[in-house]
């Protein structure tokens, strides 16, 4: 039953697509409205019938109807209802369809959005806008169609399932972690098609970015939270210890990521000062590709350390539709080039525009090292013929310069004004910072940092902490004065008047904690691996970590082997640990379970390695990382800066006006905010 | 101006042709220098607790299939080599199992409850999975009346991969039937997939930074 | 104009060379060769002392541990040749004889390749447990021990 219902609900959301492209391209010419209107009819309908195909599996997978082919791929009548439920994204066709959902979602949002702001719809020449989106959900609907189909028949229907695969029953954060990830990635198909749109009508207004900023930054902050969450399971399941190895999985959502970036600075300059418009464009359009590229390299099996479909036609589909967005985007790109020439140029080298510029060579230069790591074993083949493999070390030699110059910009860049700066100025505002950051530096030399590149890393973390605070504290200063009361409320007052702004200097300073963690946890990582005996004790970096007994467990999916571990410090006993080997029924391989004692100082963590079958000893492998919740801190002030970035003042409809001050006026905002209120 | 224009999309082709290239490779497999090679000798005990050789069936169609009793994907594949067994056994088709890291006891229960009435033997300190260069079980060897592997399934065989190899192969009565071009390992689409952002591992094994 | 814009372009050309020689120097060094034993042996002493993967089957019968020195010894194999390996660490709970095996290091001209990593080879679909019986079996002890 739901195999039927799913299969023509797809195709019936294929079709409508189809139609619905067709539609709103047609409804781009002036007089044609009820086009438009039509295809954004058929943007709502698709969503509603990928939701029923969602709905549909998400039915066979709860009552195990093993003649669906995805259940009979994922499901397994011993696993536990919510790893079931979950199981929709644990497998290729069950993640395509969530990426389908998440897009017409997305398209359905984009269709209200243009039908309710008709001047914006304008502005981003919305029915070209729709119709670019409506392509992309073509495609996918095709693969879900065809390729990708989960509805198959599986005949005779067999009485049980593998279950899905057991990374994914590890840990119940796998419920979060993709769905956040997507929402990410398949968000950057919006901007994409906004720039699209811009393209085929060949003409960009200047209130085009702030047009569509939430559309930019909504996914932006999901792929982020995609990210840091990534990493963080990478840390709690894989126990290693680690949580970012340079994977080729992990490089293909990084990269759009960066580029991203890239693009939210860039438009910045483009909408103050008409200046890099092709070249923002150019960004949106490479996001969106690297996120195909994403996809494509790590489903197709491509690369290695991937599972592989090579002999699915997901890959050859994947590439055919790759290479249509490449050609035809950069086609156009080139064609419309010289129309969307920017007007404003650089009027001095001391200017945030500088910055900017600066900031997106860096993030630029990023990206291609991560591309280039990521596929250059796939050019070695093609070029030399031999397997290999880019290591780690790669990456980080290459990025943590690139990461460090990023960290120092974005310490300078808020202190520099629009236009020309003037190096008095400057001095003025980086004094109290660079003072800091110079106190800092002696004071870590001193506490014995000896890692150059970790000490760097504080060091311009601090200075540029140190000018966030200054930028919401000088502000809030001159307002104290001029009206009285408390220096924190004076300091909300401000923020919460210019919320783009303190939004933006929130996500920064979710980044430093990032760069901050990432540095401690990677120079100052500990870790040391025994074999104890039942009751044997072994000192490690001020524990004492005792081994008191190892035990197995039965569960209904799965079978444990835990080791039981009493840690204690200075002569107490401060927690007991569990880490655990699971056997699941689908494989025979070990999966393990990390314990993680967190802090914000530092983690210990725990792996059992390995036991003795009859429990006498166990291996544990001990690892003290300094820091890393930093990261996941991080993360979290990161989303909290979106957020408050996007709140409220989301009725500017009036554009910002092309700057006249040397210096943004902190009132700017509020001052529109009230006239659009009005 | 216009024409020199044209030429930005060009530059784009080389990478299409990189990720082109990339589909037809497979990164997870080792190529194996095995299809086109005489099959590997074996004399080894049957779970009927017979001696079998393999140069005893020279001459015939073997289809020799590395299973075990805890493989969940043999079990998908066993109805498919039993049809297999009953369509083209009268042809000159032999199929023969060779049981994987597992006990004659649970392999010997697994065949009585699944059917299929062909030998298997038994690989004791899996010397013969070495020496065909075993990935993991399921796999399959298609192996022509002259000893030859022309083909290699890694993975569960489908319907489609034994009605392309089994007739062309049963056809033949005396040598190559397959060109060397056409010698190849095949790979059943992994019926265990993970979603994309699993970040890959080389096993759980804790990896190094 | 035109004198600024040349220096701009000449600038940025710099940069650009002296990123990509980075780039290519930072690839070079960091390449980590993949080889079966076959190949390993075929490139002779030309594959001594670069950081490599080699990939191939544990060989029965080959597998010793020395928990004194926590050093492990054994023959990767695949279907032509074997090389000693020697592994610092205590193995994984799945490693095993007969199982398909992954080291990274360095292979020295004694003919031992040293590895600072053993990874399991990841095939999550074509596991077998350890010493061929079914998972349940292979921990009956501890549950035994448990009950008792």
């Amino acid at each position: 039953m739901s195999r039927s219902l799913g299969q023509f609900a797809v195709l019936l959301a294929l079709v409508l697509a189809g139609v619905g492209a067709a539609l709103a391209f047609a409804g781009a010419r002036p007089g044609r409205a009820p086009f438009f209107i039509a295809a954004r009819r058929a943007a709502a309908a698709i969503f509603v019938f990928v939701l029923i195909a969602a709905g549909a599996m998400e039915y066979a997978l709860v009552t195990h109807d093993f003649s669906v082919r995805y259940v009979a791929q994922v499901g397994s009548r011993a696993t536990p209802p919510f790893y079931t439920v979950i199981s929709l994204w644990s497998a290729l066709e069950g993640s395509i369809l969530l990426w389908a959902l998440i897009l017409s979602a997305y398209t359905a949002l984009l269709a209200r959005w243009l039908g309710r702001h008709p001047d914006r719809s304008e502005q981003t020449s919305g029915p070209l806008t729709l119709g670019s989106l409506l392509v992309v959900n073509v495609f996918f609907l095709l693969l879900i169609a065809w390729p990708a189909n989960p509805f198959g028949l599986v005949s005779p229907v067999p009485p049980d399932g593998p279950g899905p695969n057991p990374l994914l029953q590890n840990n119940p954060f796998m419920g979060v972690h993709p769905p956040l990830l997507y929402t990410g990635y398949v968000g950057m198909a919006v901007p994409f098609s906004f720039a699209m749109g811009a393209l085929l009508a060949g003409r960009l207004r200047p209130e085009w970015p702030r047009a569509i900023r939430r559309w930019i930054l909504v996914p932006w902050a999901f792929l982020s939270l995609g990210i840091v969450a990534g990493a963080w399971w990478s840390y709690e399941v894989l126990g290693w210890g680690g949580y970012w190895a340079w994977d080729p999985v992990e490089n293909a959502s990084f990269m759009p990521w960066l580029t991203a970036t890239a693009f939210l600075h860039s438009v910045m300059v483009s909408e103050r000062r008409g200046m890099l418009k092709t070249w923002t464009l150019t960004l949106i359009v490479a996001t969106f590709l690297l996120t195909l590229l994403g996809t494509f390299i790590t489903r197709s099996g491509v690369l290695a350390s991937v599972h592989a479909f090579s002999q699915s036609l997901i890959g050859p589909f994947f590439l055919v539709f790759f290479g249509l967005v490449l050609l035809g985007s950069l086609g156009l790109l080139a064609a419309r080039a010289e129309r969307l020439k920017g007007d404003g140029r650089l009027d001095s080298p001391l200017s945030r525009e500088t910055a900017f510029l600066l900031n997106n060579l860096f993030f630029t230069a990023f990206a291609f090292v991560v591309l280039l790591g990521t596929m250059f074993p796939l050019i070695a083949e093609a070029v030399r013929g031999v397997k290999v493999s880019v290591g780690a070390p790669y990456f980080n030699q290459m990025n943590v310069p690139i990461a460090l110059a990023l960290v120092f910009l974005l310490g300078v860049g808020p202190a520099l004004p629009w236009r020309k700066g003037s190096w008095t100025l400057l001095a003025g505002k980086l004094r109290w910072p660079a003072l800091l950051a110079l106190i800092a530096g002696v004071v870590l030399a001193l506490a014995g940092v000896r890692s150059p590149l970790a000490w760097l890393t504080f060091v311009l973390a601090v200075f540029a902490l140190g000018l966030l605070v200054v930028e919401f504290v000088e502000p809030a200063r001159v307002r104290q004065r001029a009206s009285g009361g408390s220096l924190v409320r004076a300091v909300a007052l401000v923020a919460a008047s210019n919320r783009r702004r303190y939004g933006g200097y929130i996500v920064h300073a979710g980044v430093l904690l990032i760069a901050v963690g990432i540095a401690a946890s990677a120079t100052f990582r500990r870790e040391g691996e025994w074999t104890l005996r039942r009751g044997q004790a072994q000192i490690f970096s001020g524990y004492a970590l005792q081994l008191d007994s190892v035990w197995a467990v039965q569960e209904p999916n799965r079978d444990g082997v835990i080791a039981g571990v009493t840690v204690f410090r200075t002569g107490n006993v401060i927690d007991r640990m569990y880490p655990r080997l699971n056997y699941y029924r689908i494989s025979t391989e070990a999966v393990g379970t990390p314990a993680v004692r967190p802090g914000p100082r530092e983690d210990l963590y725990l792996v059992l390695m390995a036991y003795a079958n009859d429990g006498s000893n166990a291996t544990i492998k001990a690892i003290v990382s300094p820091m890393v919740t930093w990261i996941w801190g991080g993360g979290i002030v990161m989303g909290l800066g979106v957020i408050f970035g996007l709140s409220r003042g989301r009725r500017t409809l009036t554009p910002v006006p092309p700057l006249r001050n040397a210096e943004m006026g902190q009132g700017g905002e509020v001052a529109r905010a009230g006239a659009d209120a009005g | 101006m216009t024409w020199k224009r044209a030429l930005i999309p060009l530059a784009a082709m080389p990478v299409i042709a990189l990720l082109g290239f990339g589909l037809t490779r497979d990164a997870r497999l080792v190529p194996s220098p095995l299809p086109g090679k005489s099959a590997p000798a074996f004399a080894l005990s049957t779970l009927a607790g017979d001696s079998l050789r393999l140069s005893d069936l020279r001459g015939q169609v073997v289809l020799l299939n590395f299973w075990a009793s805890w493989c969940l994907a043999c079990i998908g594949e066993h109805p498919l080599l039993v049809a297999a067994d009953r369509r083209w056994r009268d042809q000159g088709l032999r199929m023969v199992g060779v049981v994987y890291q597992d006990t004659r006891g649970n392999a010997a229960q697994w065949v009585r409850e699944r059917g299929g009435d062909w030998p298997n033997v038994l690989d004791e300190g899996s010397r013969t999975a070495i020496e065909y260069g075993l990935f993991g079980v399921p796999e399959t060897f298609f192996i022509d009346r002259r000893g030859r592997i022309v083909y290699k399934q890694i993975g569960p065989v489908s319907e489609q991969v034994l009605d392309t190899w089994i007739p062309r192969l049963l056809a033949d009565s005396g040598p190559a039937v397959v060109s060397p071009a056409e010698l190849q390992v095949g790979r059943s689409p992994g019926y265990l997939r993970t979603s994309p952002d699993f970040p890959a591992t080389q096993g759980t094994t804790p990896r190094k930074p | 104009m035109k004198k600024r814009t040349a220096g701009v372009l000449a600038g940025g050309a710099v940069v650009l060379l002296v990123f990509a020689y980075l780039l290519w120097g930072g690839i070079g060094e960091n390449l980590v060769y993949f080889l079966t034993p076959t190949e390993l042996l075929a490139k002779g002493t030309a594959a001594q002392g670069a950081n490599l993967r080699l990939g191939g089957m544990v060989e029965p019968g080959s597998v010793h541990w020395d928990a004194e020195r926590r050093e492990l010894r054994f023959r990767l194999r695949d279907d032509g040749h074997a090389i000693d390996v020697v592994s610092t660490g205590a193995p994984p709970q799945m490693f095993a004889e007969g199982i398909g095996a992954v080291v990274e290091g360095v292979y020295t001209p004694d003919g031992v390749f040293h590895s600072h990593n053993l990874m399991v080879k990841h095939s999550n679909e074509y596991r077998p447990p350890k010493a061929g019986e079914h998972p349940a079996e292979y921990y009956r002890q501890l549950f035994k021990r448990q009950q008792s």
